[in-house]
């Protein structure tokens, strides 16, 4: 995101208190979304709930169309449009509400580290298997995201995307990987989060920050989606630690909060449990 | 006409090897070179050849239905008048520069005394034909790279490729014509094009990839095409700032339509008519043949123009629109209706009357306009007979309203509603006529009936337009 636009965000965020009537877009959960905009999607849901701001989730099956950025999720809130974790973080800091203010700045530079970990590893992991690996893309990614269109025009989409990603692969050096090589990245980041969290209830010790919310909305994505194989499931599933993390900010943040709020059918949005 | 001489002179000069066509033209050689002089105005002949010079790539045999006529001609008039008239449509299949007419005394072994051949010298266009432009406008620059091909498989095909290569867009237009021999107006076309626009009333941009068929044949008086498009359509927001409506409408949509055009025309100008009448109604469903925009959307517009005293036109025109969508999709913003401008209702910015969000126009699904018009010529007349031609003054009263339709009200609803809250404006100004195609025109205008939400153009109005009410 620009600098400008950064500026932008901020200086008018700040004019308004959060309304009860902020909305999330994401694609359809049934048949459109993709396992990498769901992590991102539920990543963005579960910070919001721990900051304890309402936000209520629309499908649009033109929501990646929609975003200003191009990227799912998008937040509307008031006549603001914002996109992506990083940027809505910003936007809720501006607004008063924060996760990390607690923290030291060499915490806080630590917590960045691992988001920016997360991001390169484990979200370009899952847009290489989506995208890169033929078996997946055929069965699951192509069908899915160009269910809303119909022919011809889903066929054009889906390979135009395809072929967008890839070329962002190739830019990154990751188009030589094979599929082994990724899931051995994905299996040394989740060693990494496992040995950071340790025993902690979360990263940073008693207290959620944005950096829980990111691991939590792709660890629980990729634990509750079923792919080609079951190989990347099980690379997550062997850091305990981590399992019990994502366990336990399910129930603290989403099944006790829709229990509260007794409209679990309008804000449950995370599709699949755990348990 | 005067007393018409026919000579026989000396045989026509050969020039080029492209001129084998005509075989029997070079027998003519021999004739005795003794100049005879007749008078031959009311005298029977007979067309015992046609000739064709200069013939390339072109078939004969589609030409035949173009000179059939000449053959018919009884005495000499006869044979001047159709042959210009071949001449005229000749021209009209734009497949030659030029093409003159020689009307002679026929000659060789079988030439009657009264026979007579008529040759048409044509000069056909080049194989390929191209040109460049640049174009400033909008914020943005663009070269314009135009190739044509006329006259591709020698009977009136036509190729034309456009490419514009902009700082924002790139469009693109590739089209195949073909007309029906010996029924020009009868044409079959294919056209395949990408063309970006940006709307700032409604904060969008539209990229439209499409294929589209056509087929035009007159009926009585009447033009019709028939048409079915096939469009790719992707809507997106033209800045961050854009209304949440117009971001909804962001996406992939296709379109495939049938639609079917109808024309009158006997106005005898299109951009200042002083007389006569048009007709336009044009219909289009779209989603019976795939696609996911399905509506049925119903077209009209009407132009009465009558000669009043001192040079001076008055007309009447008016237009009007439905847009009926079909199953539980809402209309999309590309496909519905939009009014305003300084050539439709005057006193109103470009297409900024109706529905909108946050400064967005969104456009009706239902629209009706109405124009009257005086035209005179310019006070004093100067440059009378020349440039001051270009030039007219009109008095125009215009008035028009655009809505959304709720289907459960039914149609009394509906018509009261377009018949309340109706925007009108009325004014004076002037009217350039840009060669046969566009107008511009400098107004003032008092804009009245302004709804809250709408743009107005209070004062001088300046604008550009093809379509005008």
């Amino acid at each position: 995101m620009s600098l400008a636009a950064e500026a932008f965000v901020s200086q008018i965020a700040a004019a308004e208190p959060w309304p009860e009537n902020a909305t999330l877009y994401q694609p359809l959960r049934e048949d459109q979304i993709l396992l990498s905009d769901c992590a991102s999607s539920l990543a963005v849901q579960a910070y919001l709930r721990m900051l304890g701001l309402p936000v209520r989730v629309h499908c649009r099956a033109n929501a990646e169309y929609m975003s200003p950025s191009g990227k799912v999720p998008f937040i509307h809130v008031g006549n603001q449009v914002v996109s992506e974790l990083g940027t809505i973080v910003q936007f809720t800091r501006a607004k008063g509400h924060s996760l990390s203010d607690s923290l030291d700045d060499v915490q806080r530079a630590e917590m960045k580290a691992y988001m920016e970990l997360v991001n390169n590893m484990l979200l370009t992991a899952e847009m290489y298997i989506q995208w890169c690996d033929e078996n997946t893309a055929a069965e699951i990614t192509r069908p899915r995201y160009s269910s809303p269109y119909s022919w011809p025009l889903n066929h054009i989409l889906a390979y135009q995307k395809q072929w967008e990603v890839r070329r962002k692969m190739n830019a990154i050096g990751w188009a030589g990987k094979s599929l082994e090589q990724v899931y051995e990245d994905v299996s040394q980041c989740c060693q990494a989060l496992s040995q950071r969290l340790g025993t902690q209830p979360f990263f940073f010790n008693k207290q959620p920050t944005e950096l829980d919310a990111l691991v939590f909305g792709h660890l629980f994505t990729i634990l509750t989606t079923r792919l080609t194989s079951d190989e990347l499931m099980e690379k997550v599933k062997s850091y305990s630690n981590l399992l019990s993390f994502c366990r336990r900010i399910e129930q603290t943040y989403f099944e006790s909060q829709d229990r509260d709020s007794q409209s679990g059918a309008l804000d449950f949005s995370k599709g699949p449990s755990l348990m | 006409m005067g007393t018409v001489h026919a000579r026989s002179l000396d045989p026509l000069p050969m020039h080029g090897p492209e001129l084998g066509v005509q075989a029997d033209d070079l027998d003519v050689g021999e004739t005795e070179y003794e100049p005879q002089q007749e008078v031959l105005e009311n005298r029977d002949v007979v067309v015992q050849h046609v000739h064709i010079d200069g013939l390339g790539r072109t078939k004969e045999d589609f030409l035949t239905y173009e000179i059939a006529d000449v053959f018919r001609a009884k005495n000499l008039i006869d044979v001047m008048k159709k042959s210009h008239d071949a001449r005229q449509r000749m021209l009209r299949l734009g497949l030659f520069r030029q093409v003159e007419v020689v009307i002679d005394t026929s000659h060789g072994e079988d030439a009657l005394p009264n026979g007579l051949d008529v040759t048409f010298e044509v000069k056909e266009l080049r194989r390929l034909t191209g040109s460049y432009n640049t174009m400033v406008g909008n914020n943005e620059g663009s070269m314009v790279l135009g190739l044509k091909l006329p006259n591709v498989f020698g009977r009136a095909e036509k190729v034309t490729f456009q490419f514009s290569y902009g700082t924002k867009e790139t469009s693109y237009g590739l089209s195949f014509f073909k007309p029906q021999a010996g029924n020009f107006d009868r044409s079959f076309s294919i056209n395949l094009y990408k063309v970006t626009g940006q709307f700032p009333w409604s904060s969008l941009r539209e990229t439209d990839r499409g294929f589209s068929t056509e087929y035009s044949f007159p009926i009585w008086k009447t033009n019709h095409t028939l048409k079915w498009e096939g469009v790719w359509r992707e809507l997106g927001c033209l800045a961050r700032t854009a209304s949440f409506a117009v971001r909804q409408e962001s996406g992939h949509s296709l379109k495939s339509s049938l639609s079917h055009a109808m024309v009158i025309d006997t106005r005898n100008s299109p951009i200042l008519p002083k007389k006569g009448a048009l007709l336009k109604i044009n219909q289009e469903l779209a989603g019976y043949t795939g696609g996911d925009a399905r509506f049925l959307k119903e077209d009209f517009e009407i132009q009465l123009n009558q000669r009043l005293f001192w040079d001076s036109v008055l007309s009447a025109s008016l237009w009007g629109g439905l847009l009926l969508p079909f199953g539980d999709k809402p209309t999309s913003i590309a496909d519905r209706f939009y009014l305003g401008g300084p050539t439709s209702v005057r006193g109103f910015s470009m297409y900024s009357i109706g529905p909108q969000s946050e400064g967005d126009y969104l456009g009706g699904e239902v629209y009706w306009a109405g124009g009257l018009h005086l035209y005179t010529p310019l006070p004093f007349r100067p440059g009378r007979g020349g440039f001051g031609d270009l030039f007219r003054t009109h008095f125009f009263l215009n008035a028009g309203n655009l809505c959304n339709l709720n289907y459960g009200e039914g149609p009394r609803a509906h018509l009261s509603r377009l018949a309340e809250c109706i925007r009108w404006s009325y004014g004076a100004g002037i009217v350039l006529r840009l060669g046969n195609i566009a107008r511009l025109e400098l107004n003032y205008c008092i804009p009245m009936g302004v709804q809250s939400g709408d743009r107005i153009c209070d004062g001088v109005q300046f604008g550009a337009g093809i379509r005008f009410l």
